[in-house]
């Protein structure tokens, strides 16, 4: 399972995130990412966190318990 | 001395620069896409870098049209800088120039409104900046005068070939797309973080 922060002071709304993981991230009215969830099995999140331009995503792998 | 030689040397300077800022801009937007730095480089700063030579390059560009208006060297009227193929010196290769620079601001315009055109549209016109850089190649090789010099010639193909590998480097590489998923650790807590 995995725990997504999103640093908001580092989003830019390139909207990456939610292109790739769109059941996970949103853009929000600002165009900034926000998340729907906090929590994911979804290796899609990964990809995600990886694709970003500005590095906002941390994704942490948490034992499901 | 018939002519003041200032504006036709910043006219070839400049767009030489502009060429490799350019150059600067493509290879740091492949490594943002690749990171074959890891974490030794923050996105965020390649980001930043990416755009701010862009910047540069479209004021080098700026600095390039003005100073081949205002040269008598070539006699450039000021809609051969704005319409392909409206310009009497070699009007193909200057065209070329011409589509690089207009496709360039539009690029780079495009990042304000792109909760506009949506995050989609916006990447999907990004890959117009392959064009650009081909374009812009073909504009310096056969409209730019230095083109039979040897280092002019190194230059170019120094900024292909950097292009090229990047580009192979990250078709190859793609780490954005993982091909398996990180296999969930048996100890509890935070196992790792992959912050990217």
């Amino acid at each position: 399972m995995y725990r997504i922060v999103i640093d908001g002071s580092l989003c830019s709304g390139f909207g990456d995130c939610a292109d790739l993981a769109p059941d996970v991230f949103e853009l929000d009215g600002h165009g900034k990412a926000v998340l729907r969830i906090g929590t994911s099995v979804d290796a899609a999140v990964l990809e995600a966190a990886a694709a970003c331009p500005m590095g906002a995503i941390s994704v942490v792998e948490e034992n499901a318990a | 001395m018939k002519t003041d030689p200032t504006f036709w040397l910043l006219a070839r300077a400049s767009g030489l620069t502009a060429y490799a800022l350019l150059t600067a801009s493509v290879l740091a937007g492949l490594v943002l896409k690749s990171r074959p730095f890891g974490r030794a480089l923050k996105p965020s700063s390649v980001t930043d870098v990416h755009r701010f030579l862009a910047l540069l390059g479209l004021g080098m560009l700026g600095l390039h049209a003005g100073s081949i208006m205002l040269d008598a060297t070539v006699k450039m009227p000021i809609a051969g800088l704005f319409v392909p193929g409206a310009s009497p010196y070699r009007p193909a290769s200057v065209a070329f120039g011409v589509l690089a620079a207009e496709l360039m601001v539009l690029i780079y315009g495009s990042f304000s409104v792109r909760k506009r055109i949506g995050g989609r549209n916006w990447r999907r016109l990004h890959w117009a900046t392959y064009l650009v850089f081909v374009l812009g190649t073909a504009h310096g090789l056969f409209a730019g005068t230095d083109s039979s010099q040897p280092w002019a010639r190194n230059l170019y193909l120094g900024a292909v070939g950097a292009v090229v590998f990047a580009t192979a480097w990250r078709a190859l590489a793609r780490p954005t797309r993982p091909a398996r998923p990180v296999p969930a650790r048996p100890t509890p807590a935070p196992a790792r973080e992959r912050s990217a």
